[in-house]
């Protein structure tokens, strides 16, 4: 099935780019209507196109990733695709729709521009966030269009409400929100925003295999793969900066509430499996509990509601089916507000309990800021709210988990029929899957960040949220409040939280975390760190720069955090460990978040993963890889992604994308902006460097598989296109040793890591050498043979004297027969062993050059180059000396010296003359027919050309002159001269008639494409020998 | 030495900064200038340095105000910049140069005017400057030195800025004068192909516009690059693609462009010149007099010419064996070495001279075996076949006139003018 689903994805993914893009082109156009209609400023205008731009590059990464990720709910997407199909063909609504969004978004940036600023933060402490905010626009702008057809009254509805709901979003934003403004506007969009924050997680995938049933799957293409990625990657990294000044608010006031939600958090191990879980099964099955729980919210007035969740996330325990119930009621409100078609749903939801109070919680978290739309007054406890409820969520989650999956199938079953209805089924799913993922988000985030803008009240906070469980020791505790008050700003603090994390994960697993003496533990040297000031950059961002942050951060995680992601598995495994000794209700760590990150990698995966968390975490790392694959694979029909995994690539993208803004996009404060992305990048992986080097002391065992790992993974991602530097690579680990122990082997171009048992180790390359010298076989076969020779040689990085001796072997062959490429090749590679002091036939090779340079390049200043190059020594080299001589003779046209230096050419620098004789006889015989008058015979010709010794000619014999003649004469005669025989007998050129005959014939070999080698009957001819 | 105070510190930075703010608002390019020439050794900006690497937290001053805080992009680097220099860190020191000096070509693109050219100019040779020794540190610490490739791409981003229309064209020839440095220092002469172009073909720029500085300097450079290729005579006209494209102007006009308009008191400058000019003049038959070889220092070349007058191969080729290194370096040895059919000629020419003095109704026959027999006494072991075949690329090239007969072994030369002085051609290739 979920290979079939694939493929329907794929082709739907087609169409629906098409349409994303007749969207996007609509969406400005519209959205500056909307725009009007809002009443936003100019900013929004300016704002509007980046997104929607950004939303149609979004949608397609999302698609490829909600394939790779949620392989088991395929089978939903084939069925949302008859779904699909209709929204596609109402294109024309969809981009009125999307203009509505634009408007919203517009809105957004216009009311929320504080929350912009946090925004901005997120992005850069985490590539991910932004690239999942984007993969959100993307999500969203799909979405729209097919909502649209039915909800196109909604929406002017949703409108209104929306400026309310920004204040909302802006703190959604804080998670990762920044779309969210949009939202506010639609209703629509607030549920899309969501899901854009549950990115990052599980939510994710559930989204999209519902999505892909309708118009989604199409769009989400790229970006979601990459937005998974990137998520985990990014969460493993430990994004420290992560943490906006919202988060901080948040804290602060919410110090209380947070030590409630700690505890309650306290499942946060399970919260962690949940989190995996949900993404494999549940996701379905949440979709309707989700909407479910969407209603309560909606449906009771928000204030009210939100003093009933609160109680609830902070009793983790409360009873998941009460919240359920409460939910639907209020689902029903709530979409009786958006349209009639909700309502019918709302019965569907409600059946699937297990499931719906995980998502009431989350899908609280949204309520209340809708709510706190409707009472800005208390936006910031609102927030908090939300980031508790995920917490709360994820508990029911895992007791669910058993029930999830048989929910699932009925669940999706269900929502299939929702989803044919169309737009009631979309909407609240988005909306469930919205609150899940910021729930999801947000806890990650607040694992990961450190709160920067309140840098004291943080240190607090900081520790809070690395131990965010009163499970811990305290006096655990109060190490990590020693290591924090050690950190001189809030980067480092960051830097520390994240190593810190590390730590606690790690005596987690262990299960010493209880048992260590951390009082006495020593604090861990305070990394430096040379972030760029995140809360700056974000505080001023703009909303094309917004855009552009998502974008180019997915795809750059995606390139550069592959190998954190094994790292995020670690956790995980980690984690695993945990929840087996803490199975009832630990508290939820910063650690067990990032995994949640990581579970959007694929539910299978995650599961995997869980249940052999070591084991698997090689192939976790693969699998990563496999779907970066799958999604470059799917990239390739849209126009955006190339191999977007690439920097450059992405910003090329990002200002193609964002011309429309580029009036934003020159401000200094852009460029700023720009700088902070690059530092971002450098603080990134000098955080994972650190960590690295941290774990490295700390883990010791296993180190060294995880090393080769990551350079795998590394190289791989190097091939893959980015730009990665190649000093990452750790080659030392990546180097073969060959067991292979037959002599011959083909040549063969590796397309692939090199397998040991297929190449040959040193002592067998030895005798390889050997047996090529010493056969009589044909050059192609030797060539073969030496390439082959070559590359086992390379592959096992054998620099040596042997390696020169094949390189020269190589060459000489290749002079032999007068295969010049072959021998250039050979001849760069001699002269970097040569200069790196192997000793080899140095001089031999130096006058090898020296003729090249002369015959073929025609280049003063190469042959200069070369020649004052030569040292003392080497001009007293006689094979040198040959060739400098040589040289001599070229210069100044001196046949008769050239020819003689021909028969007494040391070593094969005859064969490199040989390609250049033809030249030279033709130059002789057009000054002699210029300078002797009035005949020259052609005897003497053919002395003093060459052409009479077959061999050395120190004593003509007549034979060989006779012979020489006949070739001479042919040669005349090709080559135009007049030749006439004298009263003598005696044939001799006519020098003044051949002085205006003579011409260069073509090559009888010449081919079209200038090397006869590659001629098709040479080739037939050589390939069947 | 002494280090100065906390205050002393604060006092020479606030004074910088406000140095710099100030000509940037009076537009004072001098001053400016000044506050950039790391190469100068100044001992402002060396009692800077040490303010700054004592100071550390320049940066805080730089945010303190809005004043200074606007040009925080540039300042700050410069000031690193300031400080590795100081210390000797020259790679680190570079790589904020070029910070600083990015910094300041943003800054300077806005400026309407292009009052800040010195300003521009002075960064531009302190970045090579700069590049040239991070390079020798780089490669003393056994690393790959890359700086002076990463000032070359830096001062084409420069030229690109200053390559258009407007005021500030004018300062496109001093970098390109700064790329060709860093060019041949690097042996990427290839490079220079695109610059040239956009300053010969491009019609914005009216060549003698340019300061007279950089165009000798640039005259200089495109002459050697002509040497390169062996383009002597005084104008060529290029055709591309069968258009002729421009007439352009080959070694000898632009060495000798640069040899007229240079400052006659700068003599290193014209010896460098002459190194180039003398060669190109030699290979189109026109000798200088010993005293101008004396004059510049110039004297590898005394014997090259001796061997032109007296036709004397032997001592030629001593010349060029003697000189091989020197010669090969400055690129000129090619050149010299096909002054050798011009000695021959000249050879020939003597011959032919004796026997019309014994018997001028046969003079214009010469037997090859005299000329053999002259070669032998210069020591040139060669054969009759090596000897006519000289003869005959005599012929060919047009230094004698006249026909070989190879039946008698003769050199049968014209009546008229059988040995035609080059006049300022080459010889024919």
């Amino acid at each position: 099935m979920a290979s079939i689903g694939f493929n329907m994805d794929d082709d739907e993914m087609m169409n629906q780019a098409a349409n994303t893009q007749t969207l996007a082109s609509v969406d400005p156009n519209a959205v500056e209507n909307r725009y009007v209609v809002n009443a936003n400023q100019g900013q929004t205008s300016l704002y509007v196109p980046s997104t929607t731009g950004s939303e149609a590059a979004s949608w397609n990464m999302y698609r490829v990733e909600n394939h790779s990720a949620e392989s088991g709910s395929f089978s939903n997407s084939t069925y949302h695709h008859v779904q699909h199909s209709e929204p596609s063909s109402r294109t024309v609504q969809d981009g009125s729709n999307a203009t509505s969004l634009a408007t919203s978004s517009s809105l957004g940036g216009t009311n929320t521009q504080p929350d912009y600023g946090g925004y901005t933060s997120y992005s850069n402490s985490a590539g991910t966030y932004s690239h999942g905010s984007a993969g959100y626009q993307g999500y969203y702008s799909g979405y729209q269009q097919q909502p649209n057809p039915s909800y196109s009254q909604p929406v002017g509805a949703y409108q209104n409400t929306g400026a309310p709901y920004q204040p909302i979003s802006s703190f959604q934003n804080t998670g990762s929100y920044a779309g969210p403004t949009s939202y506010s506007s639609t209703y629509y969009n607030p549920g899309d925003y969501q899901t854009a924050g549950g990115y990052p997680s599980s939510s994710y995938t559930h989204q999209t295999t519902t999505w892909n049933g309708s118009n989604y799957a199409n769009y989400t293409t790229q970006q979601y793969s990459n937005y998974t990625q990137d998520s985990s990657g990014a969460y493993a990294a430990g994004n420290a900066g992560a943490n906006s000044l919202h988060y901080q608010q948040h804290y602060k006031q919410w110090a209380d509430y947070y030590n409630q939600t700690e505890v309650s958090c306290a499942p946060g191990t399970e919260n962690l499996s949940v989190a995996s879980t949900s993404t494999q099964l549940p996701q379905v099955s949440q979709v309707p509990g989700v909407s479910g729980g969407y209603p309560t919210s909606n449906s009771q007035a928000p204030t009210t509601f939100a003093p009933p969740w609160r109680p609830e996330s902070s009793s983790s325990q409360t009873p998941l089916l009460q919240p359920g119930a409460t939910v639907t009621g209020a689902y029903d409100s709530y979409r009786t507000h958006g349209a009639p078609s909700f309502q019918n749903q709302h019965p569907s939801p409600v059946q699937p309990h297990f499931m719906k109070p995980l998502e009431s919680k989350s899908s609280y978290g949204n309520f209340q800021e809708q709510q706190k739309t409707a009472c800005p007054q208390l936006p910031n406890l609102q927030y908090p709210v939300a980031q508790q409820a995920p917490q709360n969520y994820q508990p029911p989650m895992q007791t669910v988990q058993s029930l999830e999956t048989q929910r699932v199938s009925k669940l999706q079953i269900q929502t299939n029929p929702r989803i044919a209805s169309n737009l009631p089924l979309g909407l609240p799913k988005l909306d469930k899957e919205g609150p899940n993922n910021s729930a999801i988000a947000k806890p990650a985030y607040i694992s990961v960040s450190l709160p920067k803008s309140s840098e004291k009240v943080l240190s607090n906070d900081a520790a809070d949220t690395v131990l965010k469980a009163g499970v811990f020791p305290k006096s655990l505790k109060s190490y990590v409040q020693r290591a924090l008050a050690l950190c001189k700003d809030e980067k480092q603090s960051a830097a520390c939280q994240e190593i810190m994390k590390e730590i606690i994960t790690k005596a987690t697993s262990d299960g010493t975390i209880h048992t260590r003496d951390w009082d006495a533990e020593p604090l861990f040297p305070i990394p430096n760190t040379d972030m760029t000031d995140k809360n700056n950059s974000q505080n001023s961002t703009a909303v094309s720069l917004f855009s552009k942050y998502k974008k180019s951060p997915t795809r750059r995680t995606k390139s550069r955090w592959e190998p954190l992601e094994e790292k995020s598995v670690d956790k995980l495994g980690s984690l695993n460990n945990y929840a087996a000794k803490y199975s009832s209700r630990v508290p939820l760590d910063e650690k067990d978040r990032k995994p949640i990150g990581a579970s959007s990698e694929g539910k299978t995966d995650v599961m995997k993963k869980f249940r052999f968390p070591q084991m698997e975490q090689k192939s976790a790392g693969k699998t990563v890889q496999r779907q970066a694959k799958r999604q470059r694979l799917a990239d390739a029909s849209a126009a955006d992604n190339g191999d977007a995994s690439s920097d450059s690539d992405k910003e090329q993208n990002l200002t193609a994308y964002y011309s429309g803004a580029i009036a934003l996009a020159n401000t200094p404060e852009e460029r700023k902006r720009r700088e902070n992305r690059s530092k971002r990048f450098e603080k990134v992986q000098g955080n994972r460097a650190e960590s690295n080097h941290f774990k490295a002391k700390n883990v010791g065992t296993g180190n060294l598989y995880a090393r080769r790992t990551t350079a795998l993974v590394l190289s791989k991602s190097f091939e893959d296109g980015g730009n990665r530097a190649v000093e990452d690579i750790d080659w030392d680990a990546l180097t073969v040793r060959g067991t292979c122990q037959e002599i011959e082997k083909r040549y063969l171009r590796l397309t692939s890591a090199p397998d040991p048992s297929t190449v040959r180790p040193e002592e067998v390359l030895e005798k390889a050498l050997l047996m090529v010298q010493n056969s009589q076989k044909n050059y192609l076969y030797k060539c073969d043979q030496l390439k082959s020779i070559r590359q086992d040689l390379t592959v096992q990085r054998i620099r040596n004297h042997l390696t020169v001796k094949v390189y020269e072997a190589h060459a000489r062959f290749a002079l032999e027969v007068g295969d010049l490429p072959e021998y250039n090749q050979c001849q760069s590679q001699l002269k970097i062993l040569y200069a790196e002091g192997i000793e080899g036939c140095h001089m031999e090779f130096a006058a090898y050059n020296l003729l090249c340079v002369i015959m073929h390049s025609n280049n003063n200043r190469d042959l200069l180059s070369s020649m004052s190059r030569l040292s003392a020594e080497a001009k007293k080299d006689q094979a040198v000396q040959h060739a400098l001589e040589v040289r001599a003779a070229v210069t100044s046209g001196n046949y008769v010296l050239f020819f003689r230096l021909y028969k007494t050419a040391p070593n094969l620098n005859s064969c490199l003359m040989d390609l250049y004789v033809e030249k030279m006889r033709y130059k002789a015989v057009s000054c002699m027919s210029r300078s002797y008058r009035p005949q020259v015979p052609v005897s003497y010709i053919a002395q003093v050309l060459g052409f009479s010794n077959g061999v050395l000619t120190n004593e003509g014999s007549d034979e060989k002159e006779s012979d020489g003649l006949e070739d001479c004469v042919d040669w005349l005669k090709a080559h135009g001269a007049c030749l006439v025989v004298d009263s003598n007998g005696e044939m001799q050129l006519d020098a003044k008639a051949s002085s205006s005959t003579l011409y260069m014939p073509d090559p009888e070999d010449a081919v079209a494409h200038g090397d006869s080698s590659l001629a098709v009957n040479d080739f037939l001819t050589r390939t069947s020998s | 030495m002494a280090y100065p105070s906390m205050g002393e510190a604060h006092r020479r930075i606030t004074d910088y900064l406000n140095k710099f703010c100030d000509a940037v608002s009076y537009q004072d390019v001098a001053s400016l200038a000044q506050l950039f020439s790391f190469s100068s050794n100044s001992p402002s900006l060396l009692s800077l340095a040490d303010a700054l690497n004592f100071f550390q937290d320049a940066n805080r001053l730089i945010k303190q105000s809005d004043k200074f805080s606007q040009f925080g992009e540039i300042l700050a680097p410069l000031f690193r910049s300031l400080q590795s220099n100081r210390l000797g860190n020259l790679v680190e020191a570079y790589h904020a140069f070029e910070k600083f000096a990015n910094a300041f070509i943003q800054e300077f693109r806005n400026w309407e005017s292009a009052w800040a050219l010195e300003a521009l100019y002075v960064i531009a040779y302190e970045i090579r400057v700069l590049a040239e020794r991070a390079d020798r540190e780089l490669s003393s610490n056994g690393k790959s030195p890359e700086k002076l490739k990463g000032a070359g791409s830096f001062l084409m981003k420069v030229f690109g800025v200053l390559a258009g229309k407007g005021p500030k064209r004018v300062g496109a020839l001093y970098v390109t004068c700064q790329l060709f440095k860093i060019y041949f220092k690097l042996g990427t002469v290839h490079l220079c192909r695109s610059v040239i172009r956009s300053i010969e073909t491009a019609r914005i720029f009216d060549f003698e516009e340019f300061p007279r500085r950089d165009k000798v300097t640039y005259m200089y450079y495109t002459g050697r690059l002509e040497v390169f290729n062996e383009n002597f005579p005084a104008r060529e006209e290029i055709q591309y693609n069968g258009n002729l494209l421009f007439v352009l102007y080959t070694a000898d006009h632009k060495l000798s462009y640069a040899l007229t308009h240079c400052n006659p008191l700068r003599e290193a400058n014209i010896r460098m010149i002459l190194k180039y000019l003398i060669p190109v003049k030699l290979s189109l038959g026109i000798l200088p007099k010993t005293c101008l070889l004396e004059k510049y220092n110039l004297l590898e070349y005394n014997d090259v010419v001796q061997a032109l007058k007296r036709g004397d191969l032997r001592l030629l080729r001593h010349a060029l064996q003697e000189h091989e290194d020197q010669f090969l370096r400055s690129g000129v040895y090619l050149v010299l070495e096909k002054l050798e059919l011009q000695v021959y000629q000249r050879l020939v020419k003597k011959i032919y001279f004796i026997q019309k003095q014994k018997d001028p109704s046969k003079a214009h026959q010469l037997k090859l075996e005299v000329i053999v027999k002259a070669l032998k006494w210069l020591e040139m072991d060669m054969d009759l076949d090596e000897v006519e075949c000289i003869m005959t690329i005599l012929i060919y090239k047009n230094l004698v006139k006249g026909y070989f007969a190879h039946k008698s072994k003769v050199v049968v030369l014209s009546k008229q003018d059988p040995f035609p002085k080059l006049n300022g051609k080459p010889v024919n290739s």
